[in-house]
């Protein structure tokens, strides 16, 4: 009982009203946000009287299941919000509105003992990771599937870079649960496999974590590995990891903030606040804090967080979205 | 007095027989491979010991109050621990409350009240598959129970409560096996001389089970302590915010714990957060240390032999 009181009381009243004045903003959702929103969160209480903020990183999904349940005035998001979660959030009445806030890459991974793959197109990540390379335990072994969809398939999704290194293939990669994984799936080898009539997934038969500094440890501790993190992770840990170049069909690009930024790297998915606009409208702490998270100091802190900001045409678009809420 | 130097005579036979079989090969065998066996146990603890405390070092040498003073922070170099602690202390409070004395009550009714009825055998056995359960289904009761169902929401007192059921079994168990150890003489030396069974209970039994009782229980709170799963299901927060307050203050309101933070640090993708975690780690396996040393101290001071 206190419980509730104390809760339901921290999330629908404010404490006091007025700009610049305290109140609690309560936010949840993706791990991969959470550090942005925590550190604008942070900034935010350091200029502000008696401002209480609490940022949980649970994954995207929880976050829109708290969301919509109306538990949270901010839900982070590493993936746009899905149809069913979308109709959760109309039925218990929950308007809101979609920021986008930053632009993280998936860099293409491998170990730097391995110097004989520089550039893999899309259509080699397929024929390499996805479902029809099922039990393929040596590149090489994909060379013939490679080709068998560089004549299918031209070079829409890139040239096949064949033929592959006669090594083993050793992948270490983000599990089914993670929004890492599904951005790949969804940019790399869902179009693909469409088309050839398969199941949008990825291999079955990988090492398979949720934790991606496992990964980069599986990645590193092998000369002949192949996997994918989010950028920041390859970033953080280039001493030890190679990122491979990827084609998606414009030739081929390393992952730079420059490159993901421009969306001349081709595997990059977008950052997203949603915001509960209901909430803004009766929390002045709440909109006053999205007001500093877009703002030049708050968005700012996007790159802090490791992460690649947003072109300043999509800054202005993400604050038109917000202003005209 | 004759049985007893009979004992003696029989134990310097076997003194002697195993002085005498030095050169047994078999024995040497067996000998190695349970030091080999100690080996490994030690080789492990230590480098996993090893590896945190070097980690861990130049942050807590660099600042060790900081750390331990402030607050969550996605920021590595003003990052601390003071919620957690606050948060892992006051939930091993409300489980000492709440799971002790239900635990040992339960316990002294099962051991020494109950009949050995077919229902006590079930309620029983019961009880020690409960104490398999594994943590998270704990965490789906709790989330359930304590934070749906009662309205309690994410907070700490929905936390304390999901740990306090999940420690009750073990409870139970430990003091049941100590009350089990107490030696029958004793019940009937206590009701030969006329005490009712209340009396026998407070002023002999428990008294000669105590020992096992503290141990037990002390070391099932040691294991609310490092439990992290449960409390991610009940909403230990993952991430930062900004309330810092007295335990009771904090009742209501959201936490993290130890091994929360430890869990939450490791999925950061920059290095100066593996130190952190590092460094959280020596200070969790210091309160447990701590914990369990409490425990052995309890356990000698109470110690009786019969």
């Amino acid at each position: 009982m206190i419980g509730t009181l104390v809760l339901s009381g921290c999330v629908t009243t404010p404490r006091a009203s007025g700009a610049g004045q305290g109140g609690t903003v309560i936010a949840s959702g993706s791990s991969t946000v959470e550090p942005i929103t925590s550190l604008v969160a942070e900034d935010f209480a350091a200029i502000t009287d008696g401002f209480d903020y609490q940022v949980d990183g649970p994954g995207t999904g929880d976050g829109f299941a708290l969301f919509c349940d109306g538990a949270t005035d901010i839900s982070d998001a590493s993936r746009p919000i899905k149809e069913e979660e979308a109709a959760a959030c109309e039925e218990n009445g929950i308007n809101y509105v979609e920021l986008k806030i930053a632009v993280d890459g998936i860099s293409v991974i491998t170990s730097t003992a391995n110097d004989a793959v520089d550039c893999l197109s899309f259509l080699d990540l397929y024929a390499l990771l996805g479902p029809e390379s099922q039990g393929l335990d040596n590149w090489s072994a994909a060379d013939d599937l490679a080709g068998e969809l560089a004549a299918e398939l031209g070079d829409e999704y890139g040239a096949a870079h064949t033929p592959y290194p006669d090594a083993a293939l050793e992948v270490t990669a983000p599990g089914e649960e993670s929004g890492t994984y599904d951005s790949f799936i969804e940019l790399v080898i869902e179009d693909i496999a469409d088309t050839r009539g398969e199941d949008a997934v990825a291999r079955a038969d990988y090492t398979a974590s949720a934790d991606d500094n496992v990964i980069v440890e599986g990645i590193s501790g092998s000369g002949t590995s192949l996997g994918w993190v989010g950028f920041a992770f390859y970033d953080e840990n280039s001493d030890v990891l190679r990122s491979i170049e990827v084609d998606g069909g414009d030739g081929c690009v390393a992952p730079t903030a420059e490159t993901i930024a421009s969306n001349e790297y081709p595997i990059a998915r977008d950052l997203f606040i949603y915001v509960n606009t209901d909430r803004a409208a009766d929390n002045q702490a709440l909109a006053d804090f999205i007001d500093y998270y877009l703002s030049d100091e708050g968005i700012a802190l996007v790159e802090e967080a490791d992460y690649v900001s947003l072109t300043p045409e999509a800054l202005e678009e993400t604050r038109a979205v917000w202003e005209g809420r | 007095m004759a049985a007893r130097s009979e004992t003696l005579t029989a134990r310097d036979a076997v003194a002697r027989r195993l002085r005498a079989g030095g050169t047994d090969w078999r024995s040497w065998l067996l000998e190695g491979a349970l030091l080999l066996s100690l080996l490994v146990a030690l080789g492990i603890l230590f480098v996993l010991v090893g590896d945190v405390l070097i980690k861990a070092f130049p942050l807590l040498a660099e600042r060790p109050l900081d750390f331990l003073t402030s607050t969550v922070s996605a920021r590595a170099e003003r990052a601390g621990i003071i919620q957690a602690i606050i948060g892992s202390i006051t939930i091993t409070l409300i489980v000492a409350v709440l799971a002790i004395p239900i635990g040992v009550g339960a316990a002294i009714y099962l051991e020494e009240y109950a009949r050995d009825t077919r229902l006590a055998r079930f309620i029983r056995t019961n009880i020690r598959n409960l104490a398999g359960v594994p943590a998270i289904v704990y965490g789906l009761l709790g989330l359930a129970v304590f934070s749906t169902a009662l309205g309690l929401g994410s907070v700490l007192l929905a936390g304390g409560l999901t740990l306090a059921v999940l420690v009750l079994p073990i409870v139970v168990i430990t003091t049941s096996e100590a009350l089990t150890a107490v030696p029958d003489a004793i019940r009937e030396a206590a009701f030969g001389v006329g005490a009712t069974r209340w009396e026998t209970i407070r002023s002999h039994v428990l008294p000669y089970a105590a020992p096992g009782i503290f141990t037990g229980t002390i070391l099932s709170l040691g294991r609310a302590f490092g439990e992290t799963a449960p409390l991610l299901m009940v909403g230990a927060i993952a991430g930062t915010f900004s309330f810092v307050g007295a335990p009771w203050e904090q009742l209501g309101e959201g936490y993290t714990t130890l091994p929360t933070i430890v869990y939450h640090w490791a999925g950061y993708p920059q290095a100066e957060f593996r130190a952190l975690g590092a460094a959280a780690i020596v200070v969790l396996l210091g309160v447990i240390l701590l914990v369990n040393a409490t425990a052995i101290v309890l356990r000698n001071r109470y110690d009786r032999k019969w």
